[in-house]
């Protein structure tokens, strides 16, 4: 049964325009429109600006970043922010594929991160490849910075349906039929059930993550509804680690949802989706762990995906659940960036589990060579390496936006490479 | 080690590890009055006193309760 | 070829931990394990010189190393041998520094150490061959270094087979498929009975040798060391928010707590708010100041030492453990409280 209809609108171009519209892959943004969604009182200046993949441009101080989409007139995305959690929720979600808007400035605690949209990091940033319409941004004088975040989140919010909604009435390149998970207590075929555990930062302000508006600090572990975050039930007010946090692109985008419905009733069931927070002491991480692998027990998955956000301490959290569901006899399986140092010989993972098995989404350490590039969006310095934003730099892949994607949409891994061999003893 | 990752410290092998409460406070407790916090403190530091001075084969957990006397 | 040792204090006869302080000095020909190691060497190799310095003095300060080298080549090395270090942390460490730096100078080294030996990953990319856990074994762990020589002194690079030893590195690469679908087929592979598979090896747990007790709390010299970031306020030695690659100092004498506003916590990983408002949670100067005044130990050492762990690796945490316990045994300090967050 078809729980969501993802209508799917490619973007091939950008550019801006006196009014939003949308024709035959060619986005326009109307900058009109842009300045009435993002006007608040606490915020001064704001200035959208245009970035496409291949452009010699370099995104510094990135925020969140969102994927423009629509339900239509009835409206129903972003629930919670934009919606009512309570609402008729239509079939069709239409999505414009290719395209995201992003907010790129300063707020406290954003670890500063980059997207280079060519070169050697736009491998490893999944905003190097979207036609990205970037809003900088001025907090307005004396306005506390978590009200400034929060005109900015809405301001990303409605730009994203607004753009989709240009959409809406054209053709689509392509329509999805999402299926609701399979059912407990169902026929499976000899099938095993596989869910997916999604662990989301909760540490307050400038590092929440909301689901139905809300963060989830202090939640217990729950099932969820994969049609809802679809649907931009889980928003990112999360600004730590750029490679290693979940922006709501990557939730609307779910990578091990992706993966785990293509073979969807081939070798498994897609057996659900649970959330739970991060707590931030140890008596709180077990409890949450506890309860996962009992809720996933309950839910009569056979096994789980575990993934994380943030570093080090949502390690713990991580290694915590892979033990409490072996432990618990589900087969689980965790995605961990390693942090393994600048040359790779340090021991990859400090906080793993015991048990279970790890998927590796990169090395944290691992410098790469940045060239210079033309143009720099949000911001012209770049102040924990103290450099030009523009500047040839060295950096770690940490700080790439998504480079390390803990929900698993990068293509970095790690392989062992052994001490060199004597050439006779290959021979 | 003062910490509240008690599994973390255990995993690396640290041999005396005393359990704080928090990650953001291993030697404080905010959620305590003022009072109350400095005399948990106290307690936590005579607890890593005592495990410093105790022979341990492997890594160990000492624990600061609300009530009990470190010096006990 | 000529070749210059290096070994610490005590492998040179110069005495144990009280000479941990010496400076470097050379003396002629080959000492201590030196000796056995040129006879095993025969007459090919000549041991011209060895490089001695004191554990805690070298180990403590980075730079020492290119001190050590310089004298080395003043000596007219062709190749450095650095140990056999065995398990000994600090010693380990700056023989690893040693031939990092003589690679990097283009001059051919190798070191000796047991595997696990904290100062191993120091290395780099230089040699370090395997040593035994303790000096009982120093004349297999010779038979191995002479070979490794030899070997090394023909322009052949050191492997396995030679005993070589250091992690393997784990490079960073762009694979076909994403990591989400790497962790399906992982999933499925394990629920159809492969319970080997995993990408990234699973349940290693490291093993520290504790250290003895201290006789009696009350007589001890204690020191209190964070990795909290704890500087002061305005962090005017610009101590890193994560990834760590250095650490550093302050003065506590006469000092009964830390003021909020007076210092405040740089570390990243966390919200730092509950630390700056009162940055005794983070290192707890108050109440250890109070119980030092109560005879509860003996002295509160004159300084903390303060990290930031966000970020940092393995490595370099590893490093400044080391450094940290040369410093503070230098000062007499017995104990350590560090503060983990």
């Amino acid at each position: 049964m078809t729980a969501l209809r993802r209508v799917v609108h490619e973007v091939h171009s950008v550019e801006f325009g006196p009014a939003t519209g949308y024709h035959e892959h060619h986005l326009t943004v109307g900058r009109e429109q842009v300045e009435s969604l993002f006007a608040d009182p606490a915020l001064g200046a704001v200035r959208p600006r245009l970035a496409s993949p291949g452009e010699s441009i370099r995104i510094i101080t990135p925020l969140d970043v969102v994927e423009p989409r629509s339900k239509g007139r009835g409206g129903g995305v972003f629930p919670g922010f934009l919606a009512p959690v309570n609402r008729k929720r239509g079939l069709d979600t239409h999505v414009l594929r290719g395209a995201a808007v992003l907010a790129a400035g300063y707020l406290p605690r954003n670890q500063e991160g980059l997207i280079d949209m060519s070169g050697p990091a736009a491998q490893l940033s999944p905003f190097s490849r979207t036609h990205n319409v970037v809003i900088e941004f001025d907090p307005a004088e004396g306005a506390p910075l978590l009200e400034a975040e929060q005109a900015v989140r809405r301001g990303l919010l409605r730009l994203a349906v607004a753009l989709a909604d240009a959409a809406v009435g054209s053709a689509p390149d392509a329509v999805e039929e999402l299926a609701a998970p399979h059912r407990p207590g169902t026929p499976t075929g000899g099938l095993p059930r596989v869910g997916v555990i999604t662990n989301l930062q909760t540490q307050g302000a400038f590092k929440d993550v909301f689901v139905y508006g809300a963060s989830m600090a202090g939640s217990l572990p729950t099932l969820f509804d994969p049609a809802e975050i679809e649907d931009g039930a889980v928003v990112a007010g999360q600004y730590g680690h750029p490679a290693l946090r979940n922006p709501t692109y990557l939730h609307q985008n779910h990578p091990v949802i992706a993966e785990l419905r293509a073979r969807d009733g081939h070798d498994l069931h897609f057996a659900g989706v649970v959330l739970c927070p991060e707590p931030v002491e140890q008596a709180g991480k077990e409890h949450v762990s506890a309860h996962a692998a009992w809720l996933c027990q309950a839910a009569g998955f056979d096994a789980a995906i575990v993934t994380k956000e943030g570093a080090g301490n949502a390690d713990n959290d991580l290694g915590m659940k892979v033990d409490a569901l072996e432990a618990a006899g589900l087969t689980a399986v965790a995605l961990y960036a390693e942090m393994s140092g600048p040359d790779g010989t340090g021991p990859p993972l400090v906080a793993g589990p015991r048990r279970g098995a790890v998927v590796s989404t990169g090395n944290y350490d691992q410098r790469l060579t940045l060239p210079a590039v033309e143009r720099a969006l949000g911001g012209t310095r770049l102040r924990i390496i103290d450099a030009e934003a523009t500047a040839a730099i060295e950096v770690p892949v940490a700080m790439i936006l998504g480079g390390l994607s803990p929900l698993g949409a990068g293509r970095l891994t790690c392989r062992a490479e052994p001490p060199a061999v004597d050439l006779e003893e290959v021979a | 080690m003062v910490t509240n990752l008690v599994t973390i410290a255990e995993q690396v092998g640290a041999p005396r590890i005393v359990a704080g409460r928090g990650i953001q406070y291993p030697s404080g407790d905010p959620n305590l009055s003022p009072q109350a916090e400095h005399e948990w403190r106290r307690r936590l530091v005579k607890r890593a006193l005592a495990a410093v001075a105790t022979h341990v084969d492997k890594p160990t957990i000492f624990t600061v309760d609300a009530e009990e006397d470190a010096d006990a | 070829m000529r070749l210059v040792h290096y070994v610490n204090q005590f492998y040179a006869g110069l005495g144990g931990e009280d000479a941990a302080d010496l400076g470097p000095r050379v003396l002629a020909g080959a000492t201590g394990p030196g000796r056995l190691l040129q006879q095993l060497l025969g007459a090919d190799h000549q041991i011209v010189a060895t490089v001695v310095c004191g554990d805690n003095y070298a180990a403590s300060d980075p730079s020492v190393s290119a001190e050590l080298l310089g004298m080395a080549r003043a000596e007219g090395a062709e190749l450095l041998i650095a140990g056999p270090a065995f398990g000994s942390g600090r010693y380990g460490l700056v023989c690893a520094r040693l031939v990092a730096a003589a690679q990097a100078a283009g001059l051919p080294a190798v070191a000796s150490m047991h595997p696990d030996n904290p100062g191993i990953g120091e290395a780099g990319a230089a040699p370090v061959v395997a040593a035994g856990a303790v000096a009982r074994q120093m004349r297999p762990t010779l038979e191995r270094l002479a070979a490794a020589v030899a070997k090394l002194a023909t322009g052949a690079p050191l492997t396995a087979a030679d005993g070589r030893v250091g992690a393997a590195a784990r490079i960073g690469r762009l694979v076909e498929d994403r990591a989400a679908k790497r962790a399906v087929e992982l999933v499925v592979a394990r629920l159809a009975g492969d319970r080997d598979a995993t990408e990234v090896p699973v349940g290693g747990f490291d093993v520290v040798v504790p250290a003895a007790p201290v006789d009696k709390a009350a007589a001890a010299a204690v020191a209190l060391v964070t990795e909290g970031a704890v500087v002061p306020f305005g962090n005017p030695d610009r101590l890193e928010s994560a990834r760590a690659t250095r650490w550093l100092r302050y003065p506590i004498e006469g000092l009964d707590g830390l003021a909020s506003g007076t210092w405040e916590s740089v570390a990243g990983g966390f919200a730092t708010t509950h630390a700056n408002a009162d940055p005794n949670r983070l290192l707890p100067l108050d109440a250890t100041r109070e119980l030092e005044r109560e005879g509860a130990i003996g002295r509160l050492h004159g300084e903390f030492f303060s990290t930031v762990g966000n970020g940092t690796t393995v490595a370099t945490a590893k490093r400044f453990g080391v450094e940290w316990a040369a410093a503070l045994r230098k000062a007499g300090v017995q104990a350590a409280i560090l503060t983990a967050t």
